[in-house]
């Protein structure tokens, strides 16, 4: 502890105790990296937080046990991310821009506009997450389709590893093969192999002006037939994502280019739309997979699923499906690169007891953790053969033996040696990564 | 080095005609297309499945012996250098291409396909392959994953990182595993391992199998030639196009000494002036017109004196023609010349441009310039005469400097080719100790016996002590007479 504060000082701001739990708010990488030197010298486990939209992520349910007992002997570190903040450089000139971890993604986006610019990705919740917090989860929207994954947009990093080490890798321009591409291994890490402190992004134009429109069917079919065409058409597509409602499905669909180009696309869009209804959107419904997450409970469960394209209108099928059974809720938002986002939940007063997932809350309503079990086992068991994968991104009533990421990848074992190579003692995110890691 | 019994063991992995031991058939493998490095690998192996990389690869690991992947050999950065005695696999004979899946926009090849042939494959779907380095007609897929290939048009459409779906991968351990999805889905829960392979120069392992992303053709593709009287003018409306918010598939610029020996090899019926623009717009037909309009006016406001858009697919195959042949053009204007490839921010162009050219008035060594404009990737070439003594070593000493210069710019010493043998000193001038540090750690993961194309990429004492940031020494091979230096 006094470590601790010979670091950040005796502030309650900074350093706060809750239980077993050591809150630390590091301002600079500095101080980031002195911190880990001291968890790492004593083995205290590190949770590093941002804006904590998404630390169900990859978490299993608590087990009863779990949840009577201390979770956490001694005492764990949770890094708080968010005073490491702001955009530290925008070259606009150069479409590039550096901004610190623990930056609302929303609040980068405001300034980064003020010259007309974005970084091209539309993670959830952008006004509470945090940039850091997006790249360790990989958390990207529709707009990857045109613009690319993270992976792609980002070109610089800033990291602290375990012991406390700081160390860049990439740069400030957008084409560069000198060395490992590190920024790429620590997207999607989920905090396991160090701390992003500090991110550069490749930067796009804002679209000069868009046109957003839903087209709705009773069935997937043609909307799945209508996708396709507008791939293949020259039409200047921004976004699109395929999801089901109610009653029916729903296709969106966003253009973006010059406004004479725009009124061209419309006209063509309801050519290729035939019989099918058609509506012009606000550009908020495609904020329809954040609200999988925002306007459900706690208690829903999650689902990341990622396939190939042509799996995209079977798997939105298949849920709808779920959706029409009784006491059973199932929405989905698919973006046509391959991934569809789930949220799922079955009420069922009458399961046992015994066999309910447990929470901390009375208020909790039932749920049916051996159907949800079963529902993922289902999908996960379909998808093997073409390579798909199902990640369990918010548990809510599934069971704590359903492993959140599935089967480990063919690679494991050399993610696992990177693993130990950045972080022998296992101290940061330990358990919360594919295969245990 | 290799003993008798360890090439027989190699004979038993990959047959007879997999294997390559006669002195004058192994000087074929004794450099890539970075000529002055050359040292003779121990044995050529020459395998056809994975299964035989495998076998070839636990032979290697078992003895610990130093083995170097190698596609078309024709890499800039001596990536392909055997180390002295070395096992070479080459991945030639690997050369399938093993499914399309035009529904997903996927493609299944082996190593040794070439880049062209991958477009070629797909294009009658209404496909290509977008990476496009000048040497796709020859180089190969396996290479392009290897230093994470870029061209002409990454600018709108990435490197080739963002291709790669997944890769199967013999491990230096001599274990075969998929990096990635076999099948080609995105975000495969765990470790972007594809994103950390790509790009590791060999260093990490063998590619044996690649699941590749095309793209639909786009419905309408325009290319600009804009004639400028000052290199300044041009990258001006560079800048200028960017700040228009608009994304070109390409941005190439050239100057005088460039054009004139892209004249005198391929006749591309250039312009004569200081500095060429290439401007290419694709997309929907309405869009790239539009936009066109805007470039046009943009060049014409820097006082572009000629404008010629190439309207057919056989004026656009002249135009690129000549910019593709620039690297072998330049023997047309010098005896020998050394290939740069440095990145910048592209505003600091017109900076990094005016120090080349004091420093070359300054030595006396002409440079003549190609650069990838949109992205700030610049391909300086430093032009010198072998056969005067010590001109090579002054204009090595040059190059590397161009490098230093693109760095203090806040750039990188590579943008497409890679580190290689050629730049791993400049790494330290980049990247800071823990930097380095950082990158080993992943090294130690894959290659704890830094038997897959060791001494290549990071610095080593041994190459990069003496020789930090000074004048040019010789290559310890070079002095011991193994090999050598021209």
């Amino acid at each position: 502890m006094q470590e601790f504060i010979d670091i950040l000082g005796e502030d309650v701001n900074r350093i706060s105790v809750a239980g077993a739990l050591l809150s630390l708010t590091p301002h600079t990488t500095e101080e980031v990296s002195a911190i880990l030197k001291v968890c790492t010298k004593h083995r205290i486990p590190v949770l590093p937080s941002g804006g904590s939209t998404k630390s169900s992520w990859g978490a299993r349910t608590l087990t009863r046990e779990q949840l009577h007992r201390p979770q956490l002997d001694g005492s764990t570190v949770i890094l708080q991310l968010g005073k490491l903040e702001g955009v530290t450089e925008h070259s606009w000139q150069d479409l590039t821009a550096t901004v610190r971890a623990g930056t609302r993604w929303a609040e980068m986006q405001k300034v980064l506009a003020n010259h007309g610019q974005r970084v091209a990705v539309d993670p959830i919740q952008p006004e509470r997450a945090h940039v850091g917090g997006i790249l360790a989860t990989n958390d990207t929207g529709t707009l990857r389709m045109r613009y690319g994954s993270l992976r792609d947009l980002i070109i610089g990093i800033t990291v602290v590893l375990a012991d406390g080490t700081i160390a860049r890798s990439g740069g400030k321009v957008v084409k560069n093969v000198a060395g490992y591409d590190l920024p790429k291994l620590f997207t999607g890490s989920f905090g396991t192999l160090g701390i992003i402190t500090e991110a550069t992004f490749r930067l796009h134009p804002l679209p000069q002006q868009t046109a957003t429109f839903t087209v709705r069917s009773a069935e997937v079919a043609p909307l799945a037939d209508l996708m396709t065409t507008i791939l293949k058409s020259s039409l200047s597509l921004e976004q699109m994502q395929l999801r089901n409602e109610p009653l029916g499905y729903a296709l969106d669909l966003q253009f973006a280019s010059l406004p004479d180009v725009l009124a061209d696309v419309e006209i063509r869009l309801r050519t290729l739309a035939g019989a099918h209804s058609i509506a012009s959107a606000d550009d908020d419904v495609f904020r329809a997979r954040e609200r999988l997450f925002t306007t459900n409970s706690f208690y829903t469960t999650v689902l990341k699923i990622t396939a190939l394209p042509n799996k995209l209108a079977a798997l939105v099928a298949g849920i709808a499906h779920l959706n029409s059974l009784p006491n059973q809720t199932a929405f989905c938002v698919a973006d046509p690169v391959g991934i569809v986002t789930v949220a799922l939940d079955i009420t069922d007063p009458d399961v046992n007891p015994n066999v309910r997932v447990v929470f901390p809350a009375d208020t909790a309503p039932a749920g049916n953790p051996a159907k949800l079990a079963e529902i993922v086992d289902d999908l996960r068991s379909r998808l093997v053969a073409s390579g798909g994968s199902v990640t369990v991104l918010r548990a809510g009533h599934l069971p704590h033996t359903v492993d959140p990421w599935g089967v480990p990848p063919a690679a494991i074992e050399v993610m696992r040696a990177i693993k130990n190579e950045f972080d022998p003692q296992h101290i940061l995110n330990a358990g919360k990564f594919v295969g245990g890691i | 080095m290799l003993t008798q019994a360890i090439l027989a063991e190699l004979r038993t992995a990959v047959g007879d005609r997999g294997l390559i031991q006669e002195p004058n058939q192994l000087q074929t493998y004794e450099c890539d297309g970075l000529t002055n490095f050359r040292a003779l690998p121990g044995a050529v192996v020459l395998p056809r499945t994975t299964a035989e990389v495998q076998k070839v690869v636990r032979v290697c690991a078992k003895h610990k012996i130093a083995f170097v992947a190698r596609g078309a050999g024709t890499g800039l950065s001596g990536g392909a250098l055997p180390q002295e005695g070395c096992v070479v696999i080459s991945l030639a004979r690997m050369n399938r291409i093993l499914a399309v899946d035009v529904d997903n926009a996927r493609i299944t090849v082996e190593p040794g396909v070439t880049n062209s042939q991958v477009t070629e494959r797909v294009k009658a779907a209404g496909f290509f392959y977008a990476p496009d380095p000048s040497s796709q007609s020859v180089c190969t897929i396996g290479g392009n994953l290897a230093e994470n290939a870029g061209g002409a048009h990454c600018l709108k459409y990435g490197f080739t990182v963002t291709h790669v779906l997944g890769c199967e991968v013999v491990l230096p351990s001599g274990e075969v595993t998929w990096f990635g999805s076999e099948h080609g889905v995105v975000d495969s829960p765990g470790y972007d391992l594809a994103g950390v392979f790509i790009g590791s120069e060999g260093t990490l392992g063998i590619a044996t199998r690649a699941v590749l992303r095309i793209v639909r053709r786009p419905e309408s593709v325009q290319t600009l030639l804009a004639a400028f009287n000052e290199t300044s003018a041009a990258a001006q409306s560079v800048s200028d196009i960017i700040a228009a918010g608009m994304l070109p598939s390409a941005m190439e610029m050239m100057d005088r000494i460039s054009i004139s020996a892209c004249e005198a090899s391929v006749h591309a019926g250039y312009p004569d002036c200081e500095a060429l623009l290439l401007v290419e717009l694709d997309g929907p037909t309405a869009e790239v017109s539009a936009q066109m309009v805007q470039v046009r006016a943009i060049c014409e406001r820097n006082g572009a004196w000629e404008q010629r858009l190439a309207q057919t697919e056989k004026e656009r195959a002249l135009v690129w023609k000549g910019r593709k042949a620039a690297f072998a053009a330049m023997g047309r204007v010098s005896p020998n010349y050394i290939v740069q490839d440095g990145v910048i921010p592209r505003t600091k162009l017109p900076q990094i441009l005016a120090q080349m050219k004091t420093r070359s008035d300054e030595t006396g060594l002409r440079v003549a310039n190609v650069f990838h404009a949109g992205d700030g990737n610049l391909h300086p070439m430093v032009l010198y005469n072998g056969a005067i003594e010590g001109e090579e070593a002054r204009a090595l000493e040059f190059s590397y400097e161009i490098l230093r210069m693109c760095v203090d710019a806040g750039g990188s010493i590579t943008g497409e080719h890679g580190v290689g043998r050629e730049k791993q000193c400049e790494m330290s001038y980049m990247y800071a100790e823990p930097d380095l540090a950082t990158m080993l750690r992943v090294r130690q993961a894959f290659d704890p016996h830094n038997v897959a194309n060791p001494e290549k990429l990071f610095p080593t004492p041994r190459l990069c002590g003496e020789r930090r940031h000074g004048a040019y020494k010789p290559h310890p091979l070079e002095v011991s007479g193994i090999a050598e230096i021209f």
